[in-house]
Protein backbone atom coordinates (compact mmCIF):
# COMPACT_ATOMS: atom_id res chain seq x y z
CA UNK A 1 0.00 0.00 0.00
CA UNK A 2 1.28 3.43 -0.52
CA UNK A 3 -0.53 7.15 -0.27
CA UNK A 4 -0.93 9.19 -3.12
CA UNK A 5 -2.72 12.50 -3.48
CA UNK A 6 -4.24 13.43 -6.99
CA UNK A 7 -6.47 16.34 -7.81
CA UNK A 8 -9.96 15.65 -9.00
CA UNK A 9 -11.46 18.37 -11.21
CA UNK A 10 -10.00 20.52 -8.95
CA UNK A 11 -10.22 18.91 -5.60
CA UNK A 12 -7.23 17.16 -3.83
CA UNK A 13 -7.78 13.40 -3.01
CA UNK A 14 -5.65 11.34 -1.07
CA UNK A 15 -5.41 7.83 -0.39
CA UNK A 16 -3.61 4.98 1.12
CA UNK A 17 -4.18 2.63 -2.35
CA UNK A 18 -2.85 -0.71 -3.62
CA UNK A 19 0.12 -0.17 -5.99
CA UNK A 20 -2.22 -1.79 -8.75
CA UNK A 21 -4.79 0.83 -8.81
CA UNK A 22 -5.44 2.06 -11.80
CA UNK A 23 -6.02 5.75 -12.67
CA UNK A 24 -9.52 4.72 -13.13
CA UNK A 25 -9.91 2.76 -10.60
CA UNK A 26 -8.33 5.90 -7.88
CA UNK A 27 -11.57 8.40 -10.11
CA UNK A 28 -14.42 6.00 -9.40
CA UNK A 29 -14.06 3.99 -6.36
CA UNK A 30 -11.99 6.41 -4.18
CA UNK A 31 -12.63 9.76 -5.38
CA UNK A 32 -16.21 8.70 -6.58
CA UNK A 33 -16.14 10.11 -9.83
CA UNK A 34 -18.23 7.79 -12.29
CA UNK A 35 -18.91 9.41 -15.11
CA UNK A 36 -15.16 7.98 -16.43
CA UNK A 37 -16.80 4.67 -17.36
CA UNK A 38 -14.93 1.08 -17.41
CA UNK A 39 -15.31 -0.32 -20.62
CA UNK A 40 -12.95 -2.77 -22.14
CA UNK A 41 -9.72 -2.44 -19.66
CA UNK A 42 -7.30 -3.04 -22.30
CA UNK A 43 -6.77 0.83 -24.04
CA UNK A 44 -9.24 0.02 -26.55
CA UNK A 45 -12.43 1.26 -26.50
CA UNK A 46 -11.58 5.04 -24.84
CA UNK A 47 -14.74 4.99 -22.16
CA UNK A 48 -12.29 5.82 -19.56
CA UNK A 49 -10.93 8.93 -21.50
CA UNK A 50 -9.03 11.54 -18.72
CA UNK A 51 -7.47 14.71 -19.23
CA UNK A 52 -4.12 14.18 -16.87
CA UNK A 53 -2.41 17.99 -16.42
CA UNK A 54 -3.93 18.96 -19.98
CA UNK A 55 -3.03 15.80 -21.39
CA UNK A 56 -5.48 12.80 -22.91
CA UNK A 57 -4.87 9.49 -21.40
CA UNK A 58 -6.87 6.26 -21.09
CA UNK A 59 -6.91 5.75 -17.51
CA UNK A 60 -7.49 2.25 -17.52
CA UNK A 61 -3.79 1.45 -18.65
CA UNK A 62 -2.17 4.00 -16.30
CA UNK A 63 -1.21 3.38 -12.90
CA UNK A 64 -2.29 5.97 -10.24
CA UNK A 65 0.72 5.59 -9.11
CA UNK A 66 2.18 6.63 -12.09
CA UNK A 67 0.51 10.21 -12.40
CA UNK A 68 1.07 10.66 -8.35
CA UNK A 69 0.37 14.28 -7.51
CA UNK A 70 -0.67 15.43 -10.83
CA UNK A 71 -4.47 17.54 -11.61
CA UNK A 72 -7.16 15.46 -13.59
CA UNK A 73 -9.72 16.46 -15.21
CA UNK A 74 -12.85 14.00 -15.80
CA UNK A 75 -15.90 14.83 -17.58
CA UNK A 76 -17.42 15.68 -14.61
CA UNK A 77 -14.84 18.37 -15.00
CA UNK A 78 -16.11 20.06 -18.09
CA UNK A 79 -19.40 21.53 -16.45
CA UNK A 80 -19.59 21.57 -12.53
CA UNK A 81 -21.58 24.25 -11.87
CA UNK A 82 -24.65 22.59 -13.49
CA UNK A 83 -24.53 19.06 -11.50
CA UNK A 84 -26.57 18.65 -8.38
CA UNK A 85 -25.84 15.35 -6.35
CA UNK A 86 -25.19 12.77 -7.48
CA UNK A 87 -28.13 10.52 -5.80
CA UNK A 88 -30.66 12.36 -7.10
CA UNK A 89 -30.13 11.48 -10.76
CA UNK A 90 -31.27 7.99 -11.32
CA UNK A 91 -32.06 6.06 -14.40
CA UNK A 92 -35.87 6.05 -13.13
CA UNK A 93 -36.02 10.08 -12.58
CA UNK A 94 -34.39 10.68 -15.91
CA UNK A 95 -36.51 8.10 -17.73
CA UNK A 96 -40.06 10.08 -17.50
CA UNK A 97 -38.35 13.37 -18.09
CA UNK A 98 -39.07 14.50 -21.02
CA UNK A 99 -36.18 16.77 -20.87
CA UNK A 100 -33.38 15.44 -19.83
CA UNK A 101 -31.20 18.68 -19.06
CA UNK A 102 -34.49 19.86 -17.20
CA UNK A 103 -33.77 16.34 -14.61
CA UNK A 104 -30.02 17.31 -14.29
CA UNK A 105 -31.02 21.17 -13.00
CA UNK A 106 -29.03 21.96 -16.39
CA UNK A 107 -29.22 25.11 -19.07
CA UNK A 108 -27.47 24.07 -22.22
CA UNK A 109 -25.99 27.29 -21.69
CA UNK A 110 -24.38 26.23 -18.84
CA UNK A 111 -23.08 22.87 -20.82
CA UNK A 112 -19.79 22.80 -22.33
CA UNK A 113 -19.64 23.32 -26.06
CA UNK A 114 -19.09 20.03 -26.73
CA UNK A 115 -21.71 18.38 -24.24
CA UNK A 116 -24.49 20.85 -26.03
CA UNK A 117 -23.69 19.69 -28.89
CA UNK A 118 -23.61 16.38 -28.57
CA UNK A 119 -26.92 16.95 -27.15
CA UNK A 120 -27.99 18.93 -30.15
CA UNK A 121 -26.69 16.91 -32.44
CA UNK A 122 -28.10 13.68 -30.88
CA UNK A 123 -24.66 12.17 -30.77
CA UNK A 124 -25.10 9.52 -28.18
CA UNK A 125 -27.98 7.25 -27.69
CA UNK A 126 -26.66 4.93 -24.62
CA UNK A 127 -24.01 7.14 -23.77
CA UNK A 128 -21.52 4.82 -22.53
CA UNK A 129 -18.36 5.92 -24.65
CA UNK A 130 -19.69 9.75 -24.54
CA UNK A 131 -17.81 10.94 -21.50
CA UNK A 132 -14.90 9.64 -23.56
CA UNK A 133 -15.17 10.64 -26.50
CA UNK A 134 -15.84 14.21 -24.65
CA UNK A 135 -12.70 13.87 -23.21
CA UNK A 136 -10.49 13.24 -26.17
CA UNK A 137 -12.71 16.08 -28.49
CA UNK A 138 -12.46 18.55 -25.93
CA UNK A 139 -8.39 18.01 -25.95
CA UNK A 140 -8.29 17.57 -29.76
CA UNK A 141 -10.23 20.35 -30.56
CA UNK A 142 -8.42 22.91 -28.30
CA UNK A 143 -4.92 22.02 -30.03
CA UNK A 144 -6.75 21.77 -33.35
CA UNK A 145 -9.41 24.55 -33.58
CA UNK A 146 -10.43 23.96 -37.17
CA UNK A 147 -10.34 20.25 -37.99
CA UNK A 148 -12.11 18.55 -40.78
CA UNK A 149 -14.41 15.60 -40.39
CA UNK A 150 -11.53 13.30 -41.47
CA UNK A 151 -9.54 14.57 -38.91
CA UNK A 152 -11.96 14.22 -36.10
CA UNK A 153 -12.29 10.73 -37.35
CA UNK A 154 -9.02 9.99 -37.06
CA UNK A 155 -8.84 11.87 -33.35
CA UNK A 156 -11.56 9.39 -32.30
CA UNK A 157 -9.97 6.41 -33.69
CA UNK A 158 -8.85 5.28 -30.53
CA UNK A 159 -12.79 5.61 -28.83
CA UNK A 160 -15.33 3.27 -29.68
CA UNK A 161 -19.24 3.34 -29.98
CA UNK A 162 -21.60 0.71 -30.83
CA UNK A 163 -24.50 2.62 -31.21
CA UNK A 164 -24.71 5.55 -33.07
CA UNK A 165 -22.18 4.55 -36.13
CA UNK A 166 -20.30 7.78 -35.46
CA UNK A 167 -21.93 10.22 -37.72
CA UNK A 168 -24.07 11.95 -35.53
CA UNK A 169 -20.53 12.50 -32.91
CA UNK A 170 -18.75 13.63 -35.85
CA UNK A 171 -21.61 16.41 -36.38
CA UNK A 172 -21.26 17.59 -32.72
CA UNK A 173 -18.02 17.51 -32.81
CA UNK A 174 -17.43 19.96 -36.50
CA UNK A 175 -20.60 22.12 -34.70
CA UNK A 176 -18.94 22.33 -31.12
CA UNK A 177 -15.36 23.08 -33.09
CA UNK A 178 -17.60 25.96 -34.32
CA UNK A 179 -18.66 27.17 -31.35
CA UNK A 180 -15.44 27.24 -29.35
CA UNK A 181 -14.35 29.07 -32.39
CA UNK A 182 -16.68 31.87 -31.55
CA UNK A 183 -15.78 32.02 -28.07
CA UNK A 184 -12.72 31.97 -28.36
CA UNK A 185 -12.47 34.60 -30.60
CA UNK A 186 -14.94 36.32 -28.32
CA UNK A 187 -12.41 36.20 -25.15
CA UNK A 188 -9.81 37.21 -27.85
CA UNK A 189 -11.61 40.52 -28.51
CA UNK A 190 -12.55 41.10 -24.81
CA UNK A 191 -9.10 40.87 -23.81
CA UNK A 192 -8.27 43.31 -26.88
CA UNK A 193 -10.59 45.84 -25.67
CA UNK A 194 -8.85 45.42 -22.15
CA UNK A 195 -5.70 46.09 -23.28
CA UNK A 196 -6.75 49.02 -24.97
CA UNK B 1 -2.34 -8.32 -11.80
CA UNK B 2 0.15 -9.91 -9.64
CA UNK B 3 1.52 -7.59 -6.99
CA UNK B 4 4.44 -5.66 -7.29
CA UNK B 5 6.30 -2.70 -5.27
CA UNK B 6 6.63 0.46 -7.37
CA UNK B 7 9.84 2.61 -7.03
CA UNK B 8 10.24 5.97 -8.47
CA UNK B 9 14.33 6.74 -8.55
CA UNK B 10 15.07 10.43 -9.36
CA UNK B 11 18.39 9.84 -11.37
CA UNK B 12 19.52 7.29 -13.52
CA UNK B 13 22.49 5.72 -11.66
CA UNK B 14 19.51 4.75 -8.78
CA UNK B 15 17.86 3.55 -11.60
CA UNK B 16 20.22 1.43 -12.54
CA UNK B 17 21.31 0.52 -8.86
CA UNK B 18 17.39 -0.55 -8.31
CA UNK B 19 16.97 -2.91 -11.23
CA UNK B 20 20.34 -4.36 -10.27
CA UNK B 21 19.63 -5.01 -6.74
CA UNK B 22 15.95 -6.64 -7.40
CA UNK B 23 17.48 -8.73 -10.62
CA UNK B 24 15.11 -10.53 -13.04
CA UNK B 25 12.04 -9.68 -11.34
CA UNK B 26 12.39 -5.74 -11.77
CA UNK B 27 11.21 -4.18 -14.83
CA UNK B 28 11.66 -0.74 -16.05
CA UNK B 29 8.53 1.29 -16.57
CA UNK B 30 8.32 4.40 -18.77
CA UNK B 31 4.58 5.59 -20.32
CA UNK B 32 3.92 1.17 -19.01
CA UNK B 33 1.46 1.68 -22.60
CA UNK B 34 2.22 -2.01 -23.61
CA UNK B 35 3.92 -3.23 -19.95
CA UNK B 36 0.19 -3.04 -18.33
CA UNK B 37 -1.53 -4.78 -21.03
CA UNK B 38 0.83 -7.36 -20.40
CA UNK B 39 0.65 -7.55 -16.59
CA UNK B 40 -3.07 -7.40 -16.54
CA UNK B 41 -3.48 -10.60 -18.06
CA UNK B 42 -0.19 -11.82 -16.27
CA UNK B 43 1.58 -12.45 -19.29
CA UNK B 44 4.63 -9.86 -17.56
CA UNK B 45 4.11 -10.57 -13.50
CA UNK B 46 7.41 -8.26 -12.33
CA UNK B 47 7.61 -8.25 -8.58
CA UNK B 48 9.31 -4.39 -8.57
CA UNK B 49 8.76 -1.80 -11.05
CA UNK B 50 11.09 0.90 -11.49
CA UNK B 51 9.31 3.96 -13.10
CA UNK B 52 11.95 6.17 -15.72
CA UNK B 53 9.08 8.72 -15.45
CA UNK B 54 11.69 10.29 -12.60
CA UNK B 55 14.26 10.40 -15.13
CA UNK B 56 14.78 14.28 -16.87
CA UNK B 57 17.55 13.11 -18.52
CA UNK B 58 15.62 10.28 -20.26
CA UNK B 59 13.12 12.80 -21.81
CA UNK B 60 13.42 15.21 -24.57
CA UNK B 61 15.45 15.48 -27.48
CA UNK B 62 19.04 17.74 -28.99
CA UNK B 63 20.97 17.73 -31.71
CA UNK B 64 25.01 16.12 -30.69
CA UNK B 65 27.86 18.57 -31.54
CA UNK B 66 28.34 16.05 -34.68
CA UNK B 67 24.81 16.66 -35.93
CA UNK B 68 23.22 13.55 -34.87
CA UNK B 69 19.72 13.53 -33.22
CA UNK B 70 19.36 12.15 -29.92
CA UNK B 71 15.93 11.61 -28.18
CA UNK B 72 15.49 10.33 -25.15
CA UNK B 73 14.13 7.04 -24.55
CA UNK B 74 11.20 8.00 -22.21
CA UNK B 75 10.04 10.92 -24.90
CA UNK B 76 6.74 10.49 -25.18
CA UNK B 77 4.80 10.35 -29.22
CA UNK B 78 3.17 13.39 -28.21
CA UNK B 79 6.45 15.13 -27.46
CA UNK B 80 7.82 13.68 -30.97
CA UNK B 81 4.74 14.87 -32.48
CA UNK B 82 5.51 18.81 -31.48
CA UNK B 83 8.93 18.68 -31.78
CA UNK B 84 9.78 20.67 -34.91
CA UNK B 85 12.67 18.47 -36.50
CA UNK B 86 14.03 19.90 -39.50
CA UNK B 87 14.77 17.58 -42.81
CA UNK B 88 14.55 14.25 -43.12
CA UNK B 89 14.38 13.55 -39.12
CA UNK B 90 10.65 15.11 -39.50
CA UNK B 91 9.29 11.55 -40.91
CA UNK B 92 10.10 10.73 -37.06
CA UNK B 93 7.44 12.90 -36.00
CA UNK B 94 4.79 11.47 -38.81
CA UNK B 95 5.37 8.50 -37.67
CA UNK B 96 4.74 8.95 -34.23
CA UNK B 97 1.35 11.32 -35.20
CA UNK B 98 0.15 8.28 -37.00
CA UNK B 99 0.07 5.27 -34.58
CA UNK B 100 -2.20 3.91 -31.84
CA UNK B 101 -4.42 6.84 -30.83
CA UNK B 102 -4.32 9.92 -29.37
CA UNK B 103 -4.39 9.20 -25.76
CA UNK B 104 -1.98 6.33 -25.65
CA UNK B 105 0.23 8.59 -27.40
CA UNK B 106 0.24 10.54 -24.55
CA UNK B 107 1.43 7.94 -22.23
CA UNK B 108 3.84 6.05 -24.89
CA UNK B 109 7.93 6.12 -25.36
CA UNK B 110 9.84 5.56 -28.44
CA UNK B 111 12.28 3.80 -26.10
CA UNK B 112 9.57 1.94 -24.82
CA UNK B 113 8.41 0.85 -28.01
CA UNK B 114 11.86 -0.38 -28.70
CA UNK B 115 12.27 -2.65 -25.42
CA UNK B 116 8.76 -4.14 -26.39
CA UNK B 117 10.42 -5.04 -29.81
CA UNK B 118 6.88 -5.93 -31.22
CA UNK B 119 7.52 -6.56 -34.72
CA UNK B 120 4.22 -4.89 -35.43
CA UNK B 121 5.10 -1.54 -34.20
CA UNK B 122 6.28 1.42 -36.05
CA UNK B 123 9.30 2.13 -34.09
CA UNK B 124 11.51 -0.98 -34.29
CA UNK B 125 11.07 -0.40 -37.99
CA UNK B 126 11.62 3.05 -38.52
CA UNK B 127 14.80 2.74 -36.26
CA UNK B 128 16.42 -0.43 -38.16
CA UNK B 129 15.61 1.52 -41.46
CA UNK B 130 16.94 4.95 -40.61
CA UNK B 131 20.49 3.53 -39.17
CA UNK B 132 19.69 4.29 -35.82
CA UNK B 133 21.71 2.96 -32.70
CA UNK B 134 20.77 3.17 -29.21
CA UNK B 135 22.70 3.84 -25.67
CA UNK B 136 21.85 1.97 -22.66
CA UNK B 137 22.79 2.00 -18.93
CA UNK B 138 22.88 -0.86 -16.31
CA UNK B 139 25.37 -1.87 -13.38
CA UNK B 140 27.77 -3.41 -15.98
CA UNK B 141 28.50 -0.23 -17.59
CA UNK B 142 26.81 1.65 -20.71
CA UNK B 143 27.14 0.87 -23.99
CA UNK B 144 26.00 1.50 -27.48
CA UNK B 145 24.14 -0.84 -29.99
CA UNK B 146 23.23 -0.53 -33.25
CA UNK B 147 19.52 -0.70 -34.00
CA UNK B 148 19.74 -3.55 -36.15
CA UNK B 149 21.49 -5.50 -33.63
CA UNK B 150 19.13 -4.27 -31.04
CA UNK B 151 16.40 -6.78 -32.20
CA UNK B 152 16.91 -10.65 -31.46
CA UNK B 153 15.85 -12.66 -34.61
CA UNK B 154 13.91 -14.74 -32.56
CA UNK B 155 12.16 -11.88 -30.94
CA UNK B 156 12.74 -9.81 -27.88
CA UNK B 157 15.94 -7.38 -27.19
CA UNK B 158 19.05 -8.32 -26.47
CA UNK B 159 19.38 -5.71 -23.55
CA UNK B 160 20.24 -7.88 -20.63
CA UNK B 161 18.55 -8.27 -17.55
CA UNK B 162 18.47 -4.23 -15.51
CA UNK B 163 19.94 -2.78 -18.52
CA UNK B 164 18.16 0.73 -19.17
CA UNK B 165 18.01 1.74 -22.89
CA UNK B 166 18.68 5.77 -22.64
CA UNK B 167 19.37 7.39 -25.66
CA UNK B 168 17.98 6.95 -29.62
CA UNK B 169 20.46 8.52 -31.90
CA UNK B 170 19.14 9.17 -35.50
CA UNK B 171 21.91 9.72 -37.72
CA UNK B 172 22.71 13.33 -38.97
CA UNK B 173 20.60 15.42 -41.54
CA UNK B 174 23.12 14.47 -44.15
CA UNK B 175 22.95 10.78 -44.10
CA UNK B 176 20.02 10.47 -46.55
CA UNK B 177 18.45 13.16 -49.07
CA UNK B 178 15.43 11.14 -48.28
CA UNK B 179 13.24 8.84 -46.39
CA UNK B 180 9.68 7.59 -46.27
CA UNK B 181 7.71 5.31 -43.72
CA UNK B 182 4.65 3.50 -44.97
CA UNK B 183 2.49 1.09 -43.57
CA UNK B 184 -0.48 -1.09 -43.88
CA UNK B 185 -3.05 -1.77 -41.42
CA UNK B 186 -6.76 -3.04 -41.26
CA UNK B 187 -7.85 -0.07 -39.08
CA UNK B 188 -6.27 3.26 -38.12
CA UNK B 189 -4.99 2.66 -34.52
CA UNK B 190 -4.11 -1.13 -35.41
CA UNK B 191 -0.38 -2.29 -35.17
CA UNK B 192 1.01 -2.92 -39.08
CA UNK B 193 0.20 -5.96 -41.10
CA UNK B 194 3.89 -4.73 -42.67
CA UNK B 195 5.57 -1.40 -42.27
CA UNK B 196 8.50 -0.34 -45.01
CA UNK B 197 11.13 2.45 -44.63
CA UNK B 198 12.85 3.34 -47.36
CA UNK B 199 16.26 6.06 -46.55
CA UNK B 200 18.30 6.82 -49.25
CA UNK B 201 21.06 9.48 -50.33
CA UNK B 202 21.56 10.64 -53.86
CA UNK B 203 24.38 12.00 -55.18
CA UNK B 204 25.87 15.19 -57.57
CA UNK B 205 24.12 13.81 -60.72
CA UNK B 206 20.51 12.72 -58.71
CA UNK B 207 21.78 8.82 -58.87
CA UNK B 208 21.29 6.64 -55.98
CA UNK B 209 24.24 6.44 -54.17
CA UNK B 210 23.32 4.47 -50.66
CA UNK B 211 20.05 2.74 -49.87
CA UNK B 212 18.19 1.27 -47.38
CA UNK B 213 15.32 -0.92 -47.33
CA UNK B 214 13.97 -2.59 -43.79
CA UNK B 215 10.32 -3.96 -43.39
CA UNK B 216 8.61 -4.80 -40.15
CA UNK B 217 5.71 -7.25 -39.30
CA UNK B 218 7.25 -10.17 -41.45
CA UNK B 219 9.61 -11.72 -38.76
CA UNK B 220 10.14 -11.84 -35.17
CA UNK B 221 12.69 -8.87 -35.92
CA UNK B 222 13.01 -5.89 -38.53
CA UNK B 223 13.87 -7.16 -41.74
CA UNK B 224 16.81 -5.25 -44.15
CA UNK B 225 16.48 -5.92 -47.49
CA UNK B 226 19.85 -6.13 -48.60
CA UNK B 227 20.16 -7.39 -51.68
CA UNK B 228 17.12 -4.85 -52.46
CA UNK B 229 19.05 -1.67 -51.18
CA UNK B 230 22.17 -2.75 -53.21
CA UNK B 231 20.35 -3.02 -56.59
CA UNK B 232 18.94 0.72 -56.17
CA UNK B 233 22.71 2.18 -56.02
CA UNK B 234 24.43 3.97 -58.72
CA UNK B 235 20.94 4.08 -60.85
CA UNK B 236 18.28 6.92 -61.58
CA UNK B 237 15.02 5.13 -60.76
CA UNK B 238 12.42 5.27 -63.07
CA UNK B 239 8.59 4.47 -62.14
CA UNK B 240 9.45 0.75 -63.72
CA UNK B 241 12.73 0.32 -61.77
CA UNK B 242 10.52 1.01 -58.91
CA UNK B 243 8.15 -1.46 -59.50
CA UNK B 244 10.83 -4.07 -60.00
CA UNK B 245 12.74 -3.02 -57.04
CA UNK B 246 8.72 -4.24 -55.31
CA UNK B 247 8.90 -7.52 -56.88
CA UNK B 248 12.66 -8.36 -55.93
CA UNK B 249 11.91 -7.22 -52.15
CA UNK B 250 8.76 -9.26 -52.24
CA UNK B 251 11.49 -12.08 -53.68
CA UNK B 252 13.96 -11.39 -50.75
CA UNK B 253 11.79 -10.59 -47.82
CA UNK B 254 8.68 -13.41 -48.60
CA UNK B 255 9.62 -15.78 -51.27
CA UNK B 256 6.38 -17.87 -52.15
CA UNK B 257 7.96 -20.53 -50.84
CA UNK B 258 7.83 -19.14 -47.01
CA UNK B 259 4.50 -17.59 -47.64
CA UNK B 260 2.41 -20.49 -46.69
CA UNK B 261 -0.70 -19.24 -45.39
CA UNK B 262 -2.94 -16.95 -46.88
CA UNK B 263 -1.92 -14.02 -44.44
CA UNK B 264 1.71 -14.73 -45.33
CA UNK B 265 0.81 -14.41 -49.19
CA UNK B 266 -1.09 -11.28 -48.39
CA UNK B 267 1.79 -9.54 -46.23
CA UNK B 268 3.76 -10.74 -49.32
CA UNK B 269 1.83 -8.37 -51.86
CA UNK B 270 1.77 -6.20 -49.47
CA UNK B 271 5.90 -5.82 -48.93
CA UNK B 272 5.72 -5.12 -52.98
CA UNK B 273 3.18 -2.26 -52.66
CA UNK B 274 4.81 -0.79 -49.73
CA UNK B 275 8.23 -0.84 -50.86
CA UNK B 276 7.04 0.73 -53.92
CA UNK B 277 5.59 3.24 -52.32
CA UNK B 278 8.03 3.73 -49.44
CA UNK B 279 11.02 4.17 -52.57
CA UNK B 280 8.68 6.58 -54.63
CA UNK B 281 8.08 9.08 -51.79
CA UNK B 282 11.71 8.94 -50.39
CA UNK B 283 12.96 9.91 -54.05
CA UNK B 284 10.53 12.57 -54.33
CA UNK B 285 11.94 13.94 -51.11
CA UNK B 286 15.45 13.63 -52.18
CA UNK B 287 14.89 15.23 -55.45
CA UNK B 288 12.49 18.25 -54.53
Amino acid sequence: MQQITLTINGKSVTAEVDERTLLLEFIRDVAGYTGTHNGCMEARCGCCAVEVDGEIVKSCNVLALQVAGRSVTTVEGLSPQRLRPLEHITTQSLAGVYKPLDALGADAKDLHPLQSAFHRKHALQCGFCTPGMLMVLKDYLEDNPEPTREDVRRAISGNLCRCTGYQHIVDAAMDAAQQMRVAAAGADSTADAADA
Amino acid sequence: MKAFTFLAPEALDEAVALLDRHGRDARPIAGGQSLLLAMKDRIARPSVLVSLAGLADLRGWRYSPSGELEIGAATTYAALISAQFGGWHGEISAVAADLADRPVRTMGTIGGALCQADPRFDMPALAVGLGASVDTASAGGARTIPAAELFAASGGTVLGPGEILTTVRFPTLGAFSGVAFEKFRQRVFDAAVVSAVCGLRLDADARVADARIVLGAVAQAPVIAQRTGRQMTGRTLTEHDIAELGAAAMEEVLPVSQAMSSFHRYQRELVGVLVRRAITRALDQARS
